[in-house]
């Protein structure tokens, strides 16, 4: 009945792995592409993927990205395997993007790889249904980086979405929408990045639950629309809407495992003919309240003929083979099987017709419908190439006006205008403590030898600071774990640079213009609010471990290195596991040398929960200058916002104040007069000048600020960093002479009113919180709460999931009571509960006053001041108030 | 003379002061020695003697600020001594005398001199009020003042060695109760090895605070008698670079005068230290031995709370373990802030000890090769507000005596190092090794040599640290291989150096390294392509009128200075007048006050206006 149509022919092409060094030659390859129905693994030289750049139309950047283990790596394996990157039969298992050995042991991906693909599209109707933007010709670049699930990965997501224009969103049958997806799909909307989904894992479905076909068809769709709903909430005007829906062909579903998939679009290419319809019509008709009534040979959108049921369109023509298929082979019905292959013309080759049961399941499926051409289909078909895309992006992902020339380089892809390189992250190279910059072109052609200015994340144009001149020394193609040499890239595509390494930590912008300011600093879903600090167990150790930080701190988007105020090395990442990743890299490959690695620690923050309880004063060392201060505690909303760079010291100020006065309520002058931003210039505490017509202010402003970068950076109460303080500065009295007021006698000063200020404001430390969501079945929903409960946590959320006994339960869990959780709930729920923690804000330590030595905020902070080897009582307020 | 009860407006009110950093172990005695304390306290009658035995006339004494109250009665005293005729050398004999530095004096001129001095004059004492430094440092250049020949030098000390005058140290002894101490002794050695006598063999090396120097002898003594057959004394010596500083373990046995000669490994050793001894003591010794305990010396009543008081103080003694590895820990975070600041401020804290300024040059021409810029600072006694003055120094290398040189205060708006861990700081990254070890002295600077080194010496560890330097560049070269190429293009815009990576915020900083000369050529051929600043004036084209780019720096081998660099992007008040454009913004001005023609012309007679009316 069913034929499968020769609707897309993908060849894909792999360079840098040499499998098979004696492939045939690009030409070759035409002839053989032209041939209906077959896909022969074929080589494509750097010259011809270097010509595909050349037409950005026919490019396609994408990323793919799920909630973890709802099988990404194994669906990319699939692509692979139709390159030939990978056997056809190791496909599913192989997950060859996970190049390193702790991701194949684990099992789980930890660092994103991209790699190039070569699609070919035959029908000319194929490349009429790319609607909405150019093409040129049937050949298709494809650049698709595979990203990790786990969220304590998100910022290799974060990076991979960045250099990417579309987004291949897999989500399980069986668990559906989970935490990870909508983050993933939240930050890919972010960053105007078009979504397609895959539903992965459908023969779960079918072997495992045994699942009747409208349970399955209504289990997609509503995992379909908890998708579009996730995609409404984060609705972009510019992007316009980009829900999916199956009859549109956005959606596909299949599995990763056995290497199968089907997108509506191809099935309704066969019905078509059968039934004499357009396509496009055909498609509308496989999905929803459509049904085929056999009685009158007609259409309907009624679920009933003279009383009896009608079986949906989609679950006719549609599920009803693959349910066959699936019958037949695994309840070993030899001859139906036979007759089902002759019907759906699926022909298998000689050595796989002896197999039966899965393995036979896995050839026949995966014959049938290949998921490759699926996936590949729908990627080429409707996500967007960059020169569509970035016509979009370019106002979010440009810093500077929308008008100069870098921004409308980026516009209109334009290879001629100057270059415009986003580098996204640093990638290891077989040199060790060399990297690849990983990146896309934006606008212009990066070549080797090109002197370029490299901006860092802190680059204001005009300024030299964070900006280095360098020529690029190498053009590469990132292949997976390895790297083809090219010449040079154009606009649009992906690459590795190497050479400039040096000068960026993690990320940057690479231009060729003098004036172009930067490409938006990319912003993570997660902050590495989990430390632990190492130390050399040899001391002559000490400057491997510094060089190992210093390579550790590159090779990852998120983890922060640093040295405490306290002299420890500390290593900070986003979760526990992503710590202990960044910790046996560390000590195995960057370092090298043993590691003593002290338990996981949170580091708080100090802040103020009141108004100061009078006018904070302190006096300059010569007396001869007063200033007065009061802190007040800042909006947490104003905080995040800062945290999330959506007010930050480099906006315009007029601009800021209208915002902070519309939407937070300021006082217009006030949020006109914030100084600074602290600490390091760009934190959650504000300076406000409140002052009325003091002489000589300005001039003072430096050592103030000075001061108060420093005074934020360890705070009064335990050296900890201060968030979410607002300080006024109420009056100032300054000496005439302008010796005698100056940074010697106000930076201490500064320092020392706004201690004053802060311990007369009912200081309190800060805990950073997990946003945990676990998913669990009802029978071991006590569990969970028991030890929610024991570890401070406090549910908010509980919901059934449709459809399932699984429950997911939200819940916010102090930072400091989730190490250790994962185990000790793995053996509560006897490993039925999946917990995935996101850093989501800081809460109020409850317990006390710090200032009070008893309370048992107070011993945190005894404790953690005799750690760093400081007084451990908090000097009182007296130490920095003086009396007028 | 009516005295002031206010200190006159424009003074520094005492208060200010900067905490000494070897605080005086004298406290405020409540009621005033007597006579006979006095003399005993202030070793008079020696002090007496040494002065006439060096034949001295003037000689200055220094006081510390605590004992300044017995100043005048301890000048009385000894005005008296020394106005005695014949010196009475035998009368003395009060305890372990102290020698005197600095007796280059030779012989028979000493004979003249005495004969000189008890015929003709009568030597004058002076009293130093203030000293300009640590109180433990001798002050030659106030004793200098006076053309004092030598200097008395009360309380405690850091002996380390003076460059110009004799000096003559009194300790200002200081009572103990040896039954105590000996009873405290025993409760912090007892839990080890109980119940056999083998217990007693602890190695421990009795050290005490100079003002309790006297009693180690004869409590050797006595927890000898008491069976504690490990125990050793010390000996005063003038040797801040000893493994002990300015100490020397007395190995002497049982009265037998037999010496033991192996210094052995004194990580074997406890040290049992009677008074709070100095920061800098504790680090230094904290790597070296095997345990320090801490016997405050202070009367059981007054229990100071030290900021590493510890728990295992098991006696009401308060016996504390010292544990420096937080301490240490700490300055280890100091100094790797130091890594990557571009300007390091020399500052003297010092103008006595032996070879402080080559060791100045030293520091220089140190920070100068690692390309960074240093200024040299003389504030007299440091404290916060005078070095916040200089926003644009990322960090403080003092150099002073051991025991002053390290500056531990939260209150510094920089770093302030030791010359030992500013070498530390600036090795690379890829050497910098902390061990633990720590001194305090500036001779750590040269690669472990004492304070005495000569400048050869010196210039050979320096070279040391040059090849070290070199191959961390012959590093980046390799690495970056275009390097080379690159420079020969003469490119309109030179390759930036790549930035450093910050291990304090684990960010990448970027800093002017105008004193990086690590390509030499470009020093030669700087006159070919001259910068674009002014050095031009010397070139053939001088005569011709070179309009100066706005906002150009200063530049120093054709990069930036660092601290112009930092007026320019740190600063943002820029003089009068550059705040008017935001006072207009601010919304309150509302555009300035019309223009008027006002007067012009010379002071004989302006005009005002086009009329040549003159007024």
């Amino acid at each position: 009945m069913v034929k499968v149509s020769a609707t897309s022919s993908i060849c894909l092409i792999r360079d840098g792995l040499e499998l098979e060094p004696s492939t045939a030659s690009p030409f070759g390859l035409k002839q053989t592409s032209a041939v209906a129905n077959t896909c022969v693994p074929c080589s494509f030289t750097i010259q011809e993927v270097r010509a595909l750049m050349d037409k950005p139309t026919n490019v396609r950047n994408m990323s793919v990205i799920a909630h973890v283990d709802h099988g990404k790596s194994t669906l990319t394996d699939s692509l692979l395997a139709k390159a030939g990157i990978i056997s056809a039969g190791k496909a599913g298992d192989a997950r060859a993007t996970d190049t390193r050995k702790d991701e194949q042991e684990r099992g789980i991906t930890i660092k994103s790889t991209a790699i190039s693909l070569y699609g070919h599209l035959d029908s000319e109707d194929d490349i009429k249904d790319i609607v909405g933007q150019k093409t040129e010709g049937n050949d298709f670049l494809i650049n698709l980086i595979d990203s990790p699930g786990h969220v304590d990965f998100s910022s290799e997501v974060t990076a991979a979405l960045r250099v990417t224009d579309g987004a291949l969103v897999v989500v399980d049958t069986i668990e559906g929408v989970c935490v990870q997806t909508e983050t993933v799909l939240r930050q890919a909307l972010g960053e105007r990045i078009k979504p397609v989904v895959v539903i992965n894992k459908v023969d779960r479905a079918l072997l495992e639950l045994q699942v009747s076909k409208e349970d399955l068809y209504q289990t997609f769709s509503r995992t379909i629309e908890s998708v579009n709903v996730v995609i409404s909430t984060y609705f972009d005007k510019t992007l316009g809407d980009v829900q999916v829906y199956p009859y549109n062909g956005t959606v596909a579903f299949g599995s990763g495992l056995h290497g199968w998939a089907f997108t509506i679009r191809q099935f309704a290419m066969r019905y078509a003919k059968k039934f004499g319809v357009d396509r496009n019509k055909m498609m509308e008709r496989l999905w929803g309240d459509n049904y085929f009534n056999p009685h009158t040979k007609k259409w309907t959108n009624k679920g009933t003929h003279e009383g009896k049921q009608l079986e949906r369109a989609f679950n006719q023509f549609i599920l009803d083979p693959i349910f066959k298929i699936f019958e037949a082979i695994m309840n070993f019905k030899k001859d139906e099987t036979k007759t089902l292959l002759e019907k759906l013309s699926i022909k298998l080759a000689v050595e796989d017709r002896e197999k039966e049961g899965k393995p036979l399941l896995k050839v026949v499926m995966r014959t049938f419908l290949p998921a490759a051409d699926a996936l590949l289909e729908m990627m080429i078909l409707h996500l967007p190439s960059p020169v569509t895309a970035q016509k979009y992006r370019a106002e979010t992902l440009y810093e500077g006006p929308p008008d100069d020339e870098a921004c409308i380089g980026i516009r209109d892809c334009d290879p001629k205008a100057p270059l415009m390189l986003y580098v996204s992250k640093m990638v290891p190279t077989s040199d060790k403590g060399r990297f690849y910059a990983f990146g896309r072109v934006f606008a212009g052609t990066v070549r080797s030898g090109l002197k370029v200015r490299i901006q860092g994340p802190n680059y204001t144009p005009g300024k030299k600071e964070d900006l280095f001149i360098k020529a690029v020394q190498r053009t590469v193609l990132m292949m997976g774990g390895k790297v083809d040499p090219i010449d040079d890239v154009p606009a649009g595509n992906i690459l590795g640079l190497v050479g400039i390494d040096q000068f960026l930590l993690k990320s940057g912008t690479l231009t060729t213009s003098d004036t172009a300011h930067n490409l938006k600093v990319m912003k993570f879903s997660v902050s590495p609010v989990v430390r632990r600090s190492v130390e050399v167990k040899n001391a002559q150790d000490l400057p491997k471990l510094v060089e190992g930080l210093k390579r550790l701190s590159k090779s990852d988007p998120c983890v922060l290195v640093l040295i405490s105020e306290s002299g420890e090395h500390v290593v900070a990442g986003a979760g526990e596991l992503h710590l202990e990743i960044c910790l046996k890299d560390l000590e195995e490959d960057h370092a090298g040398v043993p590691l003593r690695i002290s338990d996981p620690v949170v580091q708080y923050r100090e802040t103020v929960t009141a108004k100061s309880s009078m006018t904070a004063l302190s006096k300059s060392p010569n007396k001869h200058n007063r200033l007065y201060m009061i802190a007040e505690p800042l909006d947490e909303e104003v905080s995040k916002e800062i945290e999330a760079g959506r007010i930050s010291p480099r906006d315009d100020f007029k601009a800021r104040a209208r915002i902070l006065a519309d939407d937070f309520g300021w006082d217009v002058t006030d949020a006109r007069k914030i100084w600074c931003f602290g600490p390091d210039t760009n934190g959650a505490n504000l300076l406000v000048d409140q002052t009325k017509a003091v002489q000589y202010l300005n001039e003072i402003k430096d050592s103030v600020v000075s001061g108060f970068q420093w005074a934020s950076r360890e705070g009064p109460v335990a050296e900890e960093p201060m968030r979410s303080c607002r300080f006024n500065i109420m009056d100032v009295t300054l000496h005439a002479d302008a010796i005698h007021r100056g940074g010697g006698q106000l930076i201490p000063t500064a320092r020392r009113v706004l201690y004053a200020a802060a311990l007369m404001a009912e200081p309190g430390l800060l805990e950073p919180v997990f946003l945990c969501e676990i998913q669990v079945p009802e029978s071991a929903m006590g569990g969970v709460y028991g030890v929610l409960s024991r570890r401070r946590g406090h549910v908010f959320s509980e919901e059934q999931r449709p459809g399932t006994p699984l429950f997911t339960i939200k819940s916010y869990l102090p930072v400091l009571e989730s190490f250790g959780f994962n185990a000790d709930l793995r053996s509560n729920t006897s490993g039925q509960a999946f917990p995935q923690s996101v850093f989501d804000h800081y809460q109020i330590l409850p317990g006390g006053s710090p200032l009070d030595g008893t309370s048992k905020v107070g011993q945190i902070v005894q404790e953690m001041r005799k750690r760093k080897g400081i007084k451990v009582e908090v000097p009182g307020v007296e130490n920095y108030y003086d009396k007028l | 003379m009516t005295a002031q009860t206010q200190a006159p407006v424009l003074s520094t009110p005492e208060s200010n002061l900067f905490e000494t950093p070897a605080p005086s172990t004298i406290p405020a005695k409540e009621n005033r020695l007597s006579d006979a304390e006095l003399r005993d306290v202030y070793e008079t009658s020696r002090t007496a003697r040494e002065i006439r035995d060096g034949g001295w006339t003037k000689v200055a004494l220094q006081f510390p600020d605590g004992m300044l109250v017995d100043a005048p009665r301890v000048f009385a005293v000894l005005e008296e001594l020394l106005s005695e005729q014949i010196p009475k050398v035998n009368s003395v004999g009060v305890g372990e005398g102290e020698g005197v530095v600095g007796l280059g004096v030779n012989e028979k001129e000493k004979e003249k001199e005495k004969e000189k001095g008890a015929r003709e004059n009568r030597v004058r004492l002076y009293i130093l009020a203030d000293t300009s430094y640590g109180s433990c440092c001798v002050d030659e250049v106030a004793a200098e003042h006076v053309d004092a020949e030598a200097v008395v030098h009360y309380g405690r000390a850091c002996l380390s060695p003076t460059s110009r005058l004799p000096v003559v140290y009194v300790f200002t002894r200081r009572a103990l109760d040896i039954a105590f101490v000996v009873e405290g002794f025993e409760e912090s050695f007892s839990g080890k090895g109980e119940g056999e006598g083998g217990g007693k063999e602890e190695k421990v090396v009795v050290m005490a605070d100079l003002t309790f120097q006297e009693h180690v002898p004869v409590l050797v003594e006595r927890l000898r008698e008491r069976g504690w057959k490990g125990v050793r004394g010390t000996d005063v010596v003038h040797d801040p670079t000893a493994s002990i500083p300015n100490r020397r373990i007395a190995w002497r046995r049982d009265g037998n005068g037999e010496e033991e000669e192996e210094e052995g490994d004194l990580k074997e050793w406890s040290i049992w230290h009677i008074g709070s001894p100095p920061a800098a003591l504790l680090l230094t010794l904290s790597s070296r031995i095997k345990e320090l305990l801490i016997y405050p010396g202070t009367t059981p009543q007054s229990t100071s709370t030290n900021g590493n008081a510890n728990r295992n103080s098991s006696t009401r003694q308060e016996i504390i373990r010292s544990n420096t590895s937080l301490q240490l820990r700490r300055r280890y975070a100091l100094l790797t802030r130091l890594t990557t600041t571009p300007i390091i401020g020399i500052l003297i804290n010092t103008l006595s000890v032996a070879n402080y300024l080559s060791s100045i040059d030293a520091l220089k021409a140190l920070i100068a090769r690692k390309g960074k810029k240093s200024y040299t600072f003389v504030v007299g006694k440091v404290n916060a507000a005078k070095m916040a003055n200089f926003a644009e120094v990322g960090g403080w290398v003092v150099v002073g005596c051991w025991e002053s040189s390290l500056v531990e205060s939260k209150e510094f708006y920089a770093p302030v190092l030791t010359p030992f861990e500013l070498g530390l700081a600036l090795e690379s990254d890829g050497e910098r090794v902390w061990s633990g070890e720590w001194r305090g002295d500036f001779g750590g600077l040269d690669t472990g040599t004492g304070t005495g080194t000569g400048i050869g010496e010196k210039t050979n560890g320096h070279e040391g640290i040059e090849e070290a330097g070199l191959d961390g560049e012959g590093k980046d070269g390799e690495l970056g291989d275009v390097g080379d190429v690159e420079d020969e293009d003469g490119d309109s815009e030179e390759e930036s150096a790549p930035p450093e990576f910050d291990l304090r915020t684990g960010r990448y900083v970027s800093n002017s390294r105008p004193m990086r000369t690590t390509n030499p050529t470009k020093n030669t051929t700087s006159s070919s392509t001259p910068p674009p600043s002014a050095s031009t004036s010397t070139s053939a084209a001088s005569q011709i009128l070179t309009r100066r780019p706005k906002q150009e720096l200063a530049s120093i081998n054709g990069a930036v200075s660092p601290g112009a660099e930092f007026l320019r992007s740190q600063r943002t008040w820029t003089g009068l007048g550059s705040d008017f454009e935001e006072i207009r913004e601010g919304g309150s001005g509302g555009g300035g006050g019309t223009i008027e023609e006002g007067r012009s012309g010379v002071a004989r007679g302006y005009t005002v206006g086009k009329n040549g009316e003159r007024t």
